[in-house]
């Protein structure tokens, strides 16, 4: 049987590139990141009490509701999969490109992987609507209104500070410089459906993505990341987020950094997992706070 | 390829089709359950009727929704950015052992039956059937701030869900059942509308 929410929670690393990739922007983030990783300490948490029994009877109900395959929870978990497992390997070859770029013989690597604009502006909006999607797999459409959503919306960021930090600095201000938002929407008009299918997580994520065919697709992602990046610039200004600070930030926990801003943007996505890591944890959050509810 | 093999072909596939959903159907029980507790989703209240039962939130106050399931509804407290309690109302259709932790309860809020779970956690059952929850959060909050937070919600109107909706249900129940002792309407409901899950539902 695949491993429950709470059980991925209880194996995510302690230590390691991820969690101190993480570490390193969350000191841009007020508030800081605790990296739970203890199910029974989260419900605990949550339940204001430690008291044995009912953090068992939270558990059992949590992964009863997990096991469950139209609650949405394990759902959520395997679209955030999806799109690491695609960004490592985007990443490994985008490594590979500039390791390999000053030998002659395997030149080749370096012209069969575009590592474009206009392929990462792809990626991160695949990543947005992955977002949005789990969204909307984990909590429904909470409350009766647009107005009662785009709050729901904006309370579930607010909890994942540390993820959406991650996700603006990894994926856009690094790879795409300081004006990636204002850039975004331009470089996504430019995509066409076969540079989209080149993306490995587009082949994952298109069967779940509303409407049908490429374009349609496309039209998704746009509209997705024009909400976003609402959103995501008011984030941006409010922290005061640079490509230039994100890179000092990780330099405090990953070590000096000499080379430019989209190598590490290339190294980052092929050797960390932060995306599905802060993904399980978001989760597991939502999870227990309604396990805690119903028992 | 003409027509007479392409109608072959065709029948082929749809027996194939047949032949392989007899032979799995006796494994459906070991697919992981599509529901909780394998309860059909029709026989619970859809967490939209609830959103408009949660109380008023004060000055200075916000009341944000977070969640929305089928048989469940639940919203954040928030106080200037910081969440006070998890407000919170589920259809224990698919959690009868959450139902029947009330029977011991001694207390009563506004005549429905009143537990507190932990030092941070009051529940109220409305109509034998609902669960109404307050947690609070980071600070935590007075047992009587979460009793008054519990009143503020309109428990008439969530009463009032119960019969329409659970007719279904509770019209199989055996005819002595049927009436108010929620004792005995508990293990009526199991084995009258529930009999071929209720193995399932021991298991879980």
């Amino acid at each position: 049987m695949s491993p429950t929410v709470l059980d991925r929670l209880d194996r995510l690393p302690r230590r390691g590139l991820t969690v101190l990739a993480l570490r390193g922007i969350a000191t841009l983030v007020p508030g800081g990141w605790s990296n739970p990783t203890n199910a029974d300490a989260l419900i605990a948490e949550v339940l204001g009490d430690d008291d044995p029994s009912l953090v068992r009877q939270v558990r059992a109900r949590a992964d009863l509701l997990s096991r469950a395959r139209h609650e949405g929870y394990g759902r959520a978990l395997s679209l955030y999969d999806a799109v690491n497992r695609s960004q490592r390997a985007s990443g490994g070859l985008r490594v590979l490109a500039n390791v390999t770029a000053g030998l002659p013989l395997l030149k080749r690597i370096g012209s069969i992987t575009p590592p474009s604009d206009r392929l990462q502006a792809a990626d991160l909006s695949l990543k947005v609507g992955a977002e949005l999607l789990a969204f909307t797999q984990v909590n429904g459409l909470p409350g009766d209104s647009f107005g009662d959503f785009t709050a729901a919306l904006a309370d579930y960021a607010g909890d994942a500070r540390v993820r959406m930090a991650a996700l603006i600095c990894f994926d856009a201000l690094l790879p795409l410089g300081n004006q990636a938002l204002e850039r975004l929407d331009g470089l996504l008009g430019q995509v066409s459906g076969g540079e989209l299918r080149q993306l490995p997580a587009y082949g994952r994520l298109s069967g779940l993505l509303p409407g049908r065919g490429d374009q349609a697709h496309l039209g998704f992602l746009r509209r997705g990341v024009e909400s976003w990046a609402g959103w995501a610039g008011g984030f941006i200004g409010q922290l005061g987020l640079t490509g230039q600070r994100a890179v000092q930030a990780l330099e405090g926990t990953l070590g000096p950094w000499q080379g430019r801003m989209e190598g590490l943007a290339a190294f980052l996505d092929a050797f960390t997992d932060t995306y599905a890591h802060t993904g399980v944890q978001a989760v597991a959050r939502r999870l227990v706070e309604r396990a805690v509810a119903e028992i | 390829m003409n027509r007479a093999l392409r109608w072959g072909l065709a029948a082929l596939l749809a027996t194939g089709l047949l032949v392989g959903a007899v032979v799995l159907a006796p494994f459906s029980s070991w697919l992981p359950g599509g529901t909780v507790a394998d309860v059909p989703l029709a026989q619970v209240v859809n967490g939209s009727a609830f959103n408009r039962l949660f109380p008023a939130p004060e000055a200075g106050q916000q009341l944000v929704f977070t969640q929305e399931k089928r048989g469940f509804s639940e919203a954040r407290l928030k106080q200037g950015g910081e969440a006070l309690a998890l407000l919170a109302i589920s259809d224990t259709r698919t959690a009868p052992e959450a139902r029947a932790k009330f029977e011991g309860s001694r207390e009563r809020l506004q005549g429905w039956p009143l537990l507190e779970q932990g030092a941070q956690a009051s529940a109220l059952l409305v109509a034998d059937r609902f669960q109404v929850k307050v947690i609070g959060q980071g600070q935590g909050l007075a047992a009587d701030q979460r009793h008054v937070l519990l009143e503020g919600f309109d428990l008439p109107g969530l009463a009032a869900l119960a019969p329409a909706r659970g007719r279904t249900a509770a019209g199989r129940l055996p005819a002595g059942a049927a009436g108010p002792p929620p004792v005995a309407a508990a293990p009526g409901i199991r084995n009258g509308a529930y009999s071929s899950e209720s193995a399932l539902q021991e298991a879980a």
